[in-house]
């Protein structure tokens, strides 16, 4: 679902990502972790399209993201770290701009915005301007946005951030039903627990490079995933 | 730490003259002065070189009927509504909506910090309007009177009493708009409206400012015996020009005192204001079925849900929309009189009234500056475009659509108007209709390149890029200037050729350009535009 080969992004002097290769398939949630800068979001970034990257190739769902980004953005809806949205408009109008630009019909978004608005239990708040809400419920409108258009895969970076404990107990339950439906799910974290009990597999990077990637039971062995993840930074 | 918070806003404000946001890096001294020069000579050209000519008018008549001081008074009055003026909306954004408040207020820095460096930005931008008023009004009146020690001292005084007054009002109205608005449930629309009666008045004015100036002369001993003995404290106040050392001095005491005041309640009310939540009506969300747009109807929507959610972008940038209309109907009234007074200055140019009236069209017409900002505005919310399924260009060309579709009515309005009074051939008063048309197109396409050739997308209040950004004054000095050359290059030749060749000319050279410029938005304009970050 989604190929990242030999991704090097540089900012000035500094290389963000060197030589990062990465294979996400349809039905895995995968795991991204490391500390902060070590090239996470930047990655994420450019596997969305958003950041243009010195050299490599991204496919997403066979289409290359330099080649055919609309084609790829189709496929996926990306989550950022601090979902900055347009504050002038209120939920319901952002959600239907975002419905209106990956095409879904009346009838369909009105029922994945009641379904999902309805689990996150922001309904109520839908017709509210969007300045006024909390982060958590920014960032509950933005995974509602991701998930009404069904992509096969879903990037997030940091998701669990500002989230209230049940709505991050119900984001898992929902990347769980999004795995199960055969989708793909790459998201980056801190949160060591929530990857080592959600993914399939994981990465972790670290100044840039990729140290280690695999399935979880590879990666960890008998230890626990934060061990692993402090004895790498240690090198 | 107040010099630190200086430094900063003032640089957020001249943020595009210091860094090249292109290239990433800061632009070398020899480009930040040269931006600076230029901005020097475009105040002190235009704005400076209207009130030299006004200086020069009123200060000899009044002089020499022994009423110097009723000049102060007047040239003091228009630094006042043009300091406030500038100024006024600008107060109650850069003090109360700035979105590093709570970021500042957080930190371990003094209030009075915070509000001092929000203050001198205020009374900066302020001075900067005042001084092309003050400095040509003092060096007429030396001029006519010789300079002393007295005067230049009194000269001084008066400039900083004038920047205490513009200071009182901008901030007394600011703090004013901000107590409103937190009750206001349409704030923008609100807001938008009684700034735009403002403007209004301020243009009734400014019109009637020539017949004024006139009969002031004609009468100006009784103006100033009247101004004397009904409103004694403005002669005082006129005084202080003409170096009365005495007054000068008490009226700097009652306004630094003034300001002391004003001083202790900006810092007293200063956080419960900044922090203040406005009224946020809560909206029941009622699931209606919605009529499906395409992708790009749905970036026009998107566009059009941003402008008319700020009354701070509706001012700046679509004032046009309003004054088009309006000067077209006032045409239909008084374009006779314009027409005629316009022949006999200028009855050695066959066609001139009609090429001034279209100079007119094209000077209104970009005061529909949508697209300029836009890019700007974006913010940190750039992200949305860029991860959705929609091409650079399709953002880049919603911008622009809006700007057209805002421009499109009120430039036909106007230009239909004027067609109807001039008294010109049939093909002619098509042209007259037709070519505005063409330029709202090209001014469009124009500001579409500079939104994305200089965007602002760091900036933490909306005034930077709506107002303050290079490319805001780039889109308004280009214009005026393409305004004058539109006039200019008819009285120079395009009259030999009479006004049809000439708005044909313009025309296909609007539309050649409006092309060439669509098609570079296509193409590099939309690399630029993904590129953002």
């Amino acid at each position: 679902m989604l190929k990242i080969e030999h991704l090097t992004k540089t900012y000035g002097d500094k290389k963000a990502v060197d030589d990062v290769t990465l294979h996400i398939k349809a039905g895995e949630i995968f795991g991204f972790i490391g500390h902060n800068g070590a090239g996470k979001s930047t990655t994420l970034k450019s596997a969305v399209g958003i950041l243009r990257f010195d050299e490599g190739k991204i496919f997403i769902d066979g289409k290359s993201i330099i080649d055919d980004p609309i084609g790829c953005k189709k496929e996926m809806a990306y989550i950022p770290d601090n979902p900055d949205m347009y504050e002038f408009m209120s939920g319901i109008k952002y959600l239907n701009f975002v419905a209106d630009v990956y095409g879904i019909s009346s009838s369909e978004r009105n029922e994945k915005i009641h379904k999902y608005a309805d689990i996150f239990e922001i309904t109520q708040d839908l017709g509210m301007p969007i300045s006024s809400y909390s982060h958590g419920m920014k960032q509950k409108l933005a995974l509602i946005s991701a998930w009404m258009h069904e992509p096969k895969l879903i990037i997030m970076d940091e998701p669990f951030v500002g989230l209230d404990p049940k709505a991050s107990h119900l984001l898992k339950e929902m990347m769980r039903e999004h795995y199960d439906k055969g989708g793909a799910i790459f998201f980056s974290t801190h949160v060591l627990e929530v990857a080592e009990k959600l993914c399939d597999k994981v990465a972790i990077i670290n100044h840039g490079k990729l140290v280690k990637v695999g399935t979880m039971d590879d990666v960890k062995g008998d230890d626990s995933l934060e061990e692993v993840f402090l004895e790498l930074e240690a090198v | 730490m107040l010099k630190t918070l200086v430094k900063k806003q003032l640089f957020e404000v001249f943020k595009g003259y210091f860094y090249d946001a292109k290239r990433n890096k800061m632009r070398s001294k020899f480009v930040i002065a040269a931006w600076f020069v230029f901005f020097a000579v475009i105040m002190v050209g235009v704005l400076g070189g209207m009130f030299l000519a006004l200086s020069l008018t009123l200060c000899g008549p009044l002089i020499s009927c022994n009423a110097g001081w009723f000049y102060f008074v007047l040239m003091g009055t228009v630094a006042v509504l043009l300091g406030s003026f500038g100024s006024v909306y600008n107060s109650y954004t850069a003090l109360y909506l700035s979105k590093d408040n709570d970021l500042l207020l957080s930190l371990p820095i003094p209030v009075r910090d915070i509000v001092g460096s929000r203050l001198i930005n205020v009374y900066l931008l302020g001075v900067m309007y005042i001084l092309t008023v003050t400095i040509p009004t003092e060096i007429v009146y030396f001029m006519q009177t010789g300079i002393t020690g007295a005067k230049v001292l009194c000269g001084i005084l008066f400039f900083f009493i004038i920047s205490a007054i513009v200071m009182l009002i901008s901030c007394a109205f600011g703090y004013v708009i901000a107590k409103i608005s937190l009750r206001l449930k349409n704030k923008s629309f609100i807001t938008a409206f009684v700034t735009l009666a403002a403007v209004a008045a301020y243009y009734f004015f400014y019109f009637k400012a020539g017949d004024f100036i006139r009969d002031l002369l004609v009468n100006a001993t009784i103006y100033a015996e009247n101004v004397r003995r009904y409103a004694y404290p403005l002669y005082l106040f006129g005084q202080i020009g003409e170096g009365n050392i005495l007054w000068c001095f008490v009226f700097t005491v009652v306004f630094a005192g003034a300001c002391f005041l004003l001083w202790r309640h900006m810092l007293k009310s200063f956080i419960s204001i900044a922090t203040a939540s406005s009224k946020v009506e809560k909206v029941q969300y009622v699931e209606k079925t919605v009529k499906e747009k395409t992708p790009f109807e749905a970036l026009i929507h998107k566009e059009l849900l941003r402008f008319t959610s700020s009354p701070t972008y509706m001012l700046n940038c679509g004032l046009g929309i309003i004054l088009m209309p309006a000067a077209g109907i006032l045409l239909l009234f008084k374009g006779q009189v314009i027409i005629e007074a316009m022949e006999r200055v200028f009855s050695d140019y066959p066609g001139s009234a009609t090429a001034f009236l279209c100079t007119g069209l094209i000077f209104m017409g970009s005061m529909i500056d949508t697209a300029v900002p836009s890019v700007s505005l974006e913010g940190k919310s750039i992200w949305i475009s860029h991860s959705l399924p929609v091409k650079p260009v399709q953002v880049l060309l919603s911008k622009m659509t809006l700007q057209i579709v805002l421009a499109a009515m009120p430039t036909l309005i106007a230009a239909l108007c004027t067609s109807m009074i001039v008294d010109e051939s049939f093909i002619c008063k098509l042209l007259i209709v037709i070519m505005p048309m063409i330029f709202a197109l090209f001014s469009a396409a124009i500001d579409t390149v500079i939104a994305v050739k200089a965007p602002l997308l760091n900036w933490t209040n909306e005034m930077a890029p709506i107002k303050q950004s290079g490319g805001a004054f780039l889109a308004i000095f280009s214009f005026w200037g393409l305004s004058i050359l539109f006039a200019a290059v008819y009285m120079l030749a395009g009259f030999r050729f009479g006004i049809v060749m000439y708005l044909i000319a313009w025309s296909v050279l609007f539309a050649v350009l409006s092309i060439l410029i669509i098609v570079w938005l296509c193409t590099k304009g939309a690399g630029i535009y993904s590129e953002l970050a």
